[in-house]
């Protein structure tokens, strides 16, 4: 579809995040696997090696660990903004897995739509903006509006 | 009735009941076509477009929720440390120990024993509402020293205003820890757990470590805001003789500068506002009185000192720490 037909977004932080103290967006993650399924081999070997950490380096983020029998095995991130993103981890390793949690992490929890421009200001002119009167020298002798029958 | 057996099967099958989560088919059922199922996705459509959508729970009532951990992960998060006692306190709201003595009559349980053993936050919200208000006072004094009181009042209004307070508390995962009765959360309870968490701040880790996370989470919402946009003034024109006969300047006088279009459906003028025949601030409109209560804005923005290019507010990390940095909670 065209950007016109999908939605899109201006750059914008939550919060004015980064301004104060940078605050990692990221609430908890649920890590939705299989205790027997082969698509889910990845997610256990992360869960053996890597996920506490995971956890002792984010300490803001909540980690919920949850054996289910799916076919599907899953990571839920719910983000500050209230905005949840599942990803599928289906036969990905250990190393793919803490990779994209090391992204989710970093991500904001905005939608990850086309962004309408690389950049913001909230200041966008120091010394003013231009407009047509700028810079153009006062005419000679006092301005008065023109009247309409003067024509 | 055949409605209720295709709810449980669909429920068995499907499993999209209170789970965020999709369960897979288990092992007991068969694999094949299943003829109930177009049925039973058209009746539970049909359903749905007749009740609308089914009304938001609690996170705290959906799967994967540990309070506990919530909390200190609501701590570190922040980077402060919190008395997790008093935190615990601030969450709870008088509506929730209400809701719950309520429940507990109304299951018939003595209140020797099982005694609701929860204090509610009033105090610590009425303290945090306090020292916030002086806080952002303070601040917006040492910030815009020529700002006369009314302006500073408004300022600090609209940042305590529920529509602010609730729109930080939303985005700082407050809702989802707050204890009370309704859900959603309204505003105004909404905005008291914020000032009750800023009151246990206050009581853990002191008046400067508080003043420094309303500056990060409250002050910052003043970027990218005009200060007539939270301090309506009527008469510009009138405020702005007052202030310049208060600084003893001649009072202005308003010339037309620029004139375009006067004949036409947008007509602009600019007027320019002199004193002592030197220009104080210039602003367009479409008539010439909006052109000279605008430049009016304009000479009170500039006076005091609320312009879009003046040098922005300082959030430098830590500025003027006397004690050491106890216990850093950093990744």
């Amino acid at each position: 579809m065209t950007s016109r037909g999908t939605p899109s977004r201006f750059l914008r932080s939550v919060l004015q995040n980064g301004v104060g103290r940078y605050v990692c967006q990221l609430k908890r993650i649920s890590i939705v696997f299989s205790k027997k399924a082969q698509s889910s081999l990845g997610a256990r070997d992360f869960i053996e090696e890597g996920v506490v950490d995971y956890a002792n380096k984010n300490p803001g983020t909540v980690v919920y660990v949850s054996p289910q029998p799916c076919r599907v095995p899953k990571i839920v991130a719910e983000y500050l903004n209230g905005n949840v993103r599942e990803e599928t981890i289906t036969s990905k390793t250990s190393q793919q897995i803490s990779e994209l949690l090391t992204k989710l992490t970093n991500q904001s929890g905005l939608e990850i739509i086309r962004i309408r421009k690389p950049f913001h200001t909230d200041s966008p002119s120091i010394q003013g903006l231009w407009h047509p009167f700028t810079n153009r020298p006062l005419s000679i002798g006092p301005i008065r509006p023109q009247k309409p029958d003067s024509q | 009735m055949a409605s209720g057996y295709l709810l449980n099967r669909g429920a068995l099958t499907l499993g999209i009941h209170c789970q965020r989560v999709c369960r897979d088919i288990s092992l007991s059922q068969v694999r094949e076509k299943k003829r109930w199922m177009k049925a039973y996705t058209y009746l539970m459509a049909k359903k749905l477009k007749l009740e609308g959508p089914p009304p938001p729970t609690p996170r705290s009532q959906q799967p994967h929720w540990d309070y506990h951990a919530e909390i200190q992960a609501f701590t570190h998060r922040l980077h402060e440390n919190f008395s997790l006692e008093l935190l615990k306190t601030a969450f709870i709201n008088p509506c929730y120990l209400q809701m719950e003595q309520e429940k507990r009559k109304g299951l018939g349980v003595e209140s020797e024993t099982a005694a609701l053993v929860l204090k509610d936050n009033m105090q610590l919200s009425k303290k945090g509402s306090a020292f916030a208000e002086s806080f952002l006072i303070d601040w917006c004094r040492a910030s815009f020293p020529s700002l006369p009181a009314i302006g500073v009042e408004s300022i600090v209004g609209h940042l305590t205003s529920p529509a602010v307070l609730t729109y930080v508390a939303r985005n700082l995962g407050i809702e989802d820890l707050t204890m009370s009765a309704e859900f959603p959360v309204p505003d105004d309870v909404l905005c008291s757990t914020f000032m009750a968490v800023i009151g246990a701040l206050q009581e853990s880790s002191g008046a400067e470590r508080t003043g420094l996370f309303l500056r990060d989470f409250l002050v910052t919402q003043l970027i990218g805001k005009d200060l007539f946009d939270m301090w309506t003034v009527v008469n510009p024109m009138g405020l702005l003789v007052e202030e310049l006969t208060k600084r003893k300047t001649p009072l202005p006088e308003p010339r037309l500068i620029r004139s375009a279009g006067a004949s036409t459906v947008l007509p602009l003028y600019f007027v320019g506002l002199y004193s002592d025949k030197k220009l104080l601030a210039q602003g367009p409109g479409e008539t010439l009185a909006a052109a000279e209560e605008e430049a009016a804005r304009v000479a009170l923005r500039k006076l005091y000192g609320y312009t879009e290019n003046r040098r922005p507010f300082d959030f430098s990390p830590q500025q003027q720490q006397q004690q050491p940095f106890i216990q850093s909670a950093s990744n």
